[in-house]
């Protein structure tokens, strides 16, 4: 096995992250926040409902609630 | 036969199909723990949710009228396949970025080992320091401060994986002994770890004096396993096809 063929094997190559999927995976934690922590104060009254129609999930995935 | 031999040389698949891959593990991950939702943690919800109802007035959510208790079920497995879609798709990201430094040969092995690192940082360092609590749990008014202290705690857990995965980093880089490695690496989780248990500010809310302890364990152990279940199936899903994403070049 030649060294070349080893430093494939062992190492992958890396993969160029572009800049939307960090700001992809920044608005997908926003809307978790939104629907798991929210108490209405930026959904208003829709977020009445969603925080309740969510409140099974909200604890049992661990989140703080009410 | 030229490609066959491309084929078997590991590649680096790019951003876009792999995101794909691993969305569609986190849609796994969540129907598997939503189930285990519906069949293991909504047994232990419902004797909660019963103390609440001899309390009388419970607190705020008492006014069930708003969503009903058969569509709260829905939205338990609905929500539970939501956050991990959520996860699936942060998850992605860190992993295109670190790929290359994660140990493991295949995707498959890496994809498990970032899984673990996301199922300790966002489910067992929470359930050390802030063990989930059904519902008859929780004053209403420290609300705030609980999110505070959860956020501090996800915050701590990251700032730990990136720390003991550079020091690790550095010290192979040294040519130090794999064994020293794994125990400098051990010290360091060990050691940040206790101070986020022993620094962060612990949950102000008292357990009422009604609430019975198997009612709240009972709980946190189904949450824990529901979470366990999310991040299995999401490391081994996002590793099964970002595997065959991978060799297929």
């Amino acid at each position: 096995m030649t060294s070349a063929q080893h430093t494939r094997t062992r190492t992958a190559p890396a993969i160029a992250v572009p800049a939307w999927a960090w700001a992809l995976a920044l608005l997908a934690l926003f809307a978790l926040y939104l629907v798991a922590q929210d108490d209405g104060a930026v959904l208003a009254s829709a977020g009445d409902l969603a925080h309740e129609f969510f409140h099974d999930a909200r604890h049992s995935l661990g989140m703080p609630c009410h | 036969m030229a490609t066959a031999v491309e084929d078997r040389a590991e590649t680096a698949p790019r951003f876009a199909p792999l995101l794909g891959r691993f969305a569609l593990a986190g849609v796994v991950a969540g129907a598997a723990s939503g189930l285990w939702a519906l069949v293991v943690t909504e047994r232990a919800i419902a004797p909660a949710l019963a103390l609440e109802e001899a309390r009388g007035s419970g607190h705020d959510h008492g006014h069930e009228e708003l969503v009903s208790r058969s569509t709260q079920l829905v939205g338990g497995f609905l929500g539970t396949v939501f956050a991990a879609v959520v996860f699936s798709v942060v998850v992605a990201a860190v992993y295109a970025a670190v790929r290359h430094r994660l140990p493991g040969r295949t995707d498959a092995g890496r994809a498990a080992v970032l899984a673990a690192i996301g199922f300790g940082v966002f489910a067992l360092l929470p359930a050390v320091k802030m063990p989930a609590n059904p519902p008859a749990v929780g004053d209403p008014g420290t609300v705030g401060t609980r999110t505070a202290i959860y956020i501090a705690v996800l915050g701590a857990g990251v700032v730990t994986a990136l720390l003991v995965s550079a020091m690790v980093g550095t010290l192979r880089a040294r040519g130090l002994h794999p064994s020293a490695v794994a125990a400098a690496g051990v010290l360091a989780t060990v050691a940040l770890v206790a101070a986020t248990v022993l620094l962060v500010p612990d949950n102000p809310d008292a357990i009422g004096a009604d609430v019975p302890a198997a009612v709240v364990w009972d709980f946190r152990l189904a949450s824990l396993g529901q979470l366990a279940v999310l991040w299995t199936t999401l490391g081994l899903t996002a590793g099964y096809l970002v595997d065959r994403l991978a060799r297929r070049g």
